[in-house]
C-alpha cells in the first residue's frame, strides 16, 4: 500500500491540476480503463505514465494491438476510390485524398482506434488552467523526405497555413472559432504553443489525425504537393498518377523505425463493386472501406478479413423546426418514435452499428451520458403526440442522396411515417444535386423540410454539435434556434475535465431528445477488408490506414 | 375496326372500300402470325399485371421486413426478398405499373407531336420542310439518353418530366416517318381536290391525309413503345426516372445490382427478365404489324 502511494506521488509530481484530476478520477473508480486512457491522453499524460497509474490502480495495462506480424518486405496493394480534386494537404476534403496524405505525412498526435490519443510528432502536450493555451513538445529526431530536420518553425507554418482563410483550407471546418491565423507560436525549436480563440478542452484532437489535413510539411512548402509529396511519413512518393493510382517506397530514415513493407501501391477505383471483386480475385490486398450494402460477399468469407472499428459516422434526419408541419416539436418526436432502430441496425448493417438516441453523442464518445433514456419505437405514443399537436397526418417530401444505404433507409422511413399518417414522397438525388451550393436557398440539403445527410466519423463530437445544430451553424438544415442549447454547447466545448464534459453532454442529450430537430438513428462501424495474409494494418474510422507495421504473407 | 369499315362501305364511299378490305386482311395476317401472337400475349400479361397485380400479389410490394432481408427464393417468397426484406415476386408484378404507364404516355405524346410536325413538313414542303428537317437532323445527331439526362438534370427527376422528355425525344423520329408517308400521299388526287373545295390546310392535313397514313404511324408508334420502355428503364437505372420506393424494374435493378457480387441474383434477375420480356413482346407486336401492313 505504502509502495503504491509513493509510486503515485512520483507519478503526480510535476503534473498539472487537470492531469492530476484524471489520475484521481481513475483511482476513485470513476473512470474505467478505456475512459482513463482517452482522457489522460487528451490532457497530455504519456502512455508510460498512464500504464504505471493503471498498474497501481490494479487495472490491466495497454495491450499491444499490433503484436501479430508476418514476413517483412514486399508490396501491399491498396484499393480506394479515386480522390476528387488534386492532392494538396490544405484542400483535401475526402476520405480518399486523406489516405494518400497520411502515407507521406505525420500528425502531431495520432487518434488511435480507441479514440485514445497517442504521441506522433509531438511527445507531450498540456493545457493552461482554463484551456485557452495548449503547449506541445516536439520530437527532435524527425527528418523530412528531403533530409532536412523538422523543427517548431515547420509546425507553426503548417498549422498556420491551415488556419488561414485565404488558403481555402479544408481544416477551417475544425479550426474556425477555435484557432485563428497567428495563434500558433514557436516557444523554442521543439516547443509550440497554440493560443486559442476560446477555451477548448479537446484541442489535441484538432491537431491529431482526426483533422486529416494537419500533416506537418516543411515551412517553405509552396504548393504542387503531387509532384514530390515531401513529408515526414513512413513512406515516400514514387509516382502519383491522377485518377489512376500512386506508389510509395519505404522511408528507411523514419523516426518511428523502418517500415516493414518495401512498397505501397494504391489503385483508384470508381466504385465499391470493382474493389470487392479485385480483393476476391487477388488483385489487391486491402480495400480502404467497404459498406455492408454491396459487400455482403465479403462477410463470412474465409478468404477475407474484415477489420471492424466502432465509429460515430452516422446519418442525420433533419426536420425544419421553424416552419411547416414539423414546426411543432411533438410532431418531430412522433416521427422519431416510428423508427425501430434495433431492426434498422440488424437489417442494414448486420448489427455492425451502435444505436442512436437523437443527439450527436454516440456511445463511442466517453463524454456521452449513458443514463439518458434510449428512445425506442412506440407508435401508440407517437399517435398520441400527433393528436396533441392537432394533426392526424400530412404530406411531405423526404430528400436525400443515392449513396450507400440512404435510399433503403429512405424507403424504411416512408413506411414508418405512414404508420402515424405522415405520407412521405421520396426525392432521391445524386450528392451534387443534394448539396447544391451548400448555402440556404441554393441547396436541397439546407432547404428541404425533411431530409437526410451523411456525416463521417470525428474524434470528438464538437463539429456535430455546432455546424448542424447551433443557431448560427452553417449546416443547420433543421433551422434549429435554441439559445439554451447554444450556451450548453459552449460549456461543453470549454469543459476541461470529464465530469464537466459529461454533465454538459447529459444536458445537451436531454434537450435534443426533447426538441428532436434531428433524428440520429444509428452510428455505423467502419469496415476495412483485407486478404487473409495481411497483418498489422491499423485503420482509423476517419479512413486512414497506418501501414508502417503492416506485412503481406 | 372491321365493323366501322363496313359502315363506310355501306355509305357507298367507293374510295374507302379497298382500305376496309385491307383492314380485314391485315387482322387476318396478324392472327396467323405466331410472332405477333406471342408478343401480344406477353404484352397483355404485363398490362394485366400493371392493372390488377396490387389486388392479387401475396405481399404488399412496399412492406419491409428487416429481419428477413436478402432471403433466397422459397415457398414463402417465390423470388426471395430484397435488401430491406421486400417480396421480390410482388414487386416485379406490381413493377409493371410504372413502366406501362409512363412508356405508353411518352409514346403517345411523341407520336402525336411527331405526327403533327411530320404532317406540316410533308404538306407544306419547301422552306418549312427544309428548316424543320435540319432541326430534326440536329436533334437526331445527339445521343438520345444524353439529351434525356441533361433535361432531367436541369428540371429534376419526376414522372411527368420523364414522360415529356422521352416523348419529345421521340418526336423527331416520328416526324420523319410521317413526313415520308405524307410525301407519298400529297400528290394523290384527293389532296388537291380538297384544296380546290376550299378546305384549309389544317383540314387537309388532319382530316384528309392523316386517315390514309395511319398504318405507318401505328407501326412507328409500336416500335417507339419498345424503345420508350428501354429508355425509361435506363433512366430509372441511372436514378433519373421513377423515384423509390416504387417497385419499378429499372429502379429495382439499380438498387440491387450492387449485391449481385454477393450472389443475391434474385434481387436483380426477375426485374431484368421482366424488362427484357416486355421489350421483346412489344417488338414482336411491332414486327407483326409492320409485316401485316407491308403485305
Amino acid at each position: 500500500m505504502f509502495r503504491a502511494i509513493s509510486t503515485l506521488a512520483a507519478l503526480r509530481f510535476g503534473r498539472t491540476d487537470v492531469q492530476n484530476h484524471v489520475i484521481d478520477e481513475l483511482l476513485a473508480g470513476r473512470l474505467d480503463r478505456r475512459s482513463f486512457l482517452r482522457h489522460g491522453s487528451r490532457v497530455g499524460l504519456s502512455m508510460a505514465l498512464m500504464a504505471a497509474a493503471m498498474k497501481t490502480a490494479g487495472l490491466s495495462t495497454i495491450g499491444s494491438a499490433l503484436a501479430q506480424s508476418g514476413t517483412p518486405g514486399g508490396t501491399i496493394r491498396v484499393a480506394l476510390i479515386a480522390p476528387s480534386g488534386t492532392i494538396d494537404p490544405v484542400t483535401v476534403a475526402d476520405q480518399y485524398g486523406l489516405l494518400v496524405l497520411q502515407q507521406v505525412g505525420d500528425f502531431l498526435v495520432l487518434d488511435g482506434p480507441d479514440l485514445v490519443l497517442q504521441p506522433m510528432l509531438a511527445t507531450e502536450w498540456s493545457p493552461n488552467e482554463d484551456g485557452t493555451v495548449w503547449t506541445f513538445k516536439l520530437r527532435d529526431d524527425v527528418k523530412f523526405h528531403d533530409g532536412r530536420t523538422m523543427t517548431a518553425d515547420d509546425v507553426v507554418a503548417s498549422i498556420d497555413r491551415l488556419a488561414d482563410p485565404e488558403n481555402g483550407s479544408n481544416a477551417l471546418s475544425a479550426f474556425k472559432g477555435v484557432l485563428s491565423k497567428g495563434g500558433t507560436k514557436k516557444v523554442d525549436d521543439h516547443t509550440v504553443a497554440f493560443h486559442l480563440d476560446a477555451p477548448n478542452g479537446n484541442f489535441p484532437y484538432y491537431l491529431s489525425s482526426d483533422n486529416y489535413n494537419a500533416i506537418i510539411l516543411p515551412a517553405d512548402y509552396s504548393g504542387n504537393f503531387e509532384a514530390e509529396m515531401v513529408g515526414t511519413g513512413p513512406f515516400k512518393l514514387e509516382r502519383y498518377t491522377p485518377k489512376v493510382g500512386a506508389t510509395f517506397v519505404k522511408n528507411p530514415d523514419y523516426w518511428g523505425g523502418e517500415p516493414k513493407l518495401d512498397r505501397v501501391e494504391m489503385s483508384f477505383y470508381a466504385d465499391q463493386q470493382p474493389q470487392v471483386l479485385a480483393l476476391l480475385g487477388g488483385q489487391v490486398d486491402v480495400v480502404q472501406q467497404v459498406t455492408v450494402q454491396g459487400s455482403q460477399s465479403l462477410f463470412d468469407n474465409p478468404a477475407v478479413k474484415i477489420l471492424e472499428l466502432r465509429s460515430n459516422a452516422h446519418r442525420q434526419i433533419h426536420m425544419k423546426t421553424q416552419s411547416g408541419p414539423f414546426a411543432d416539436k411533438r410532431v418531430r418526436q412522433a416521427m422519431a418514435l416510428t423508427l425501430d432502430r434495433e431492426r434498422l441496425i440488424q437489417g442494414l448493417f448486420r448489427g455492425m452499428a451502435d444505436i442512436g438516441n437523437d443527439s450527436p453523442f454516440a456511445p463511442v464518445f466517453p463524454s456521452t451520458d449513458s443514463t439518458v433514456e434510449q428512445r425506442a419505437k412506440n407508435i401508440e405514443k407517437a399517435k398520441q403526440l400527433m393528436a396533441e399537436a392537432g394533426t392526424s397526418g400530412f404530406d411531405t417530401t423526404f430528400t436525400t442522396m443515392s449513396i450507400q444505404e440512404l435510399p433503403a433507409l429512405a424507403s424504411l422511413i416512408k413506411n414508418a411515417a405512414a404508420e402515424i399518417g405522415i405520407n412521405v414522397t421520396l426525392k432521391i438525388e445524386d450528392p451534387g444535386a443534394y448539396y447544391g451550393s451548400a448555402v440556404p436557398g441554393k441547396s436541397d440539403w439546407l432547404d428541404s423540410e425533411f431530409g437526410m445527410t451523411d456525416y463521417g466519423h470525428r474524434g470528438i463530437p464538437n463539429v456535430f454539435l455546432t455546424a448542424p445544430l447551433k443557431s448560427d451553424g452553417t449546416w443547420n438544415a433543421a433551422n434549429f434556434q435554441n439559445s439554451e442549447y447554444d450556451k450548453l454547447v459552449e460549456d461543453y466545448v470549454a469543459a476541461l475535465d470529464l465530469d464537466a464534459q459529461k454533465d454538459a453532454a447529459g444536458k445537451i442529450q436531454r434537450l435534443l431528445l426533447d426538441e428532436t430537430p434531428i433524428i440520429f438513428p444509428y452510428f455505423y462501424n467502419w469496415l476495412t477488408a483485407t486478404a487473409p495474409n495481411v497483418a498489422g494494418v491499423q485503420p482509423t474510422a476517419m479512413g486512414q490506414l497506418f501501414l508502417k507495421d503492416a506485412t503481406v504473407g | 375496326m372491321s365493323a366501322a369499315a363496313e359502315t363506310t362501305t355501306a355509305d357507298g364511299n367507293a374510295a374507302k372500300t379497298p382500305a376496309a378490305r385491307k383492314e380485314r386482311t391485315t387482322l387476318a395476317i396478324l392472327l396467323r402470325s405466331p410472332a405477333f401472337l406471342v408478343g401480344a400475349a406477353i404484352v397483355l400479361f404485363w398490362a394485366f399485371c400493371a392493372a390488377f397485380a396490387p389486388y392479387f400479389v401475396p405481399y404488399d410490394p412496399l412492406a419491409d421486413d428487416l429481419l428477413n432481408t436478402l432471403a433466397p427464393p422459397s415457398a414463402e417468397h417465390w423470388f426471395g426478398t430484397d435488401q430491406i426484406g421486400r417480396d421480390v415476386f410482388s414487386r416485379v408484378l406490381v413493377g409493371a405499373r410504372d413502366i406501362l404507364t409512363i412508356a405508353p404516355l411518352a409514346t403517345l405524346l411523341g407520336t402525336t407531336v411527331g405526327t403533327a410536325v411530320g404532317l406540316v413538313m410533308g404538306y407544306f414542303g419547301g422552306w418549312v420542310d427544309a428548316i424543320i428537317g435540319r432541326l430534326i437532323e440536329v436533334l437526331l445527331s445527339l445521343p438520345l439518353i444524353i439529351v434525356a439526362l441533361m433535361v432531367l438534370v436541369a428540371l429534376g427527376p419526376s414522372t411527368p418530366t420523364v414522360v415529356v422528355v422521352v416523348g419529345l425525344v421521340f418526336t423527331p423520329l416520328v416526324a420523319r416517318t410521317v413526313r415520308a408517308a405524307v410525301l407519298s400521299e400529297r400528290h394523290l388526287d384527293y389532296v388537291p381536290a380538297a384544296a380546290v373545295r376550299g378546305e384549309n390546310a389544317l383540314h387537309v392535313m388532319f382530316v384528309e391525309i392523316l386517315p390514309n397514313i395511319w398504318p405507318p404511324i401505328i407501326v412507328e408508334a409500336t416500335v417507339r413503345l419498345g424503345y420508350a420502355i428501354f429508355t425509361i428503364a435506363s433512366l430509372s437505372f441511372l436514378g433519373f426516372g421513377v423515384q423509390p420506393p416504387s417497385p419499378d424494374w429499372g429502379l429495382a435493378i439499380a438498387e440491387n445490382y450492387g449485391v449481385l457480387v454477393g450472389g443475391f441474383w434474385w434481387t436483380v434477375v426477375p426485374a431484368t427478365v421482366a424488362t427484357a420480356s416486355l421489350v421483346v413482346g412489344v417488338n414482336l407486336v411491332a414486327e407483326g404489324l409492320q409485316r401485316a401492313v407491308a403485305e
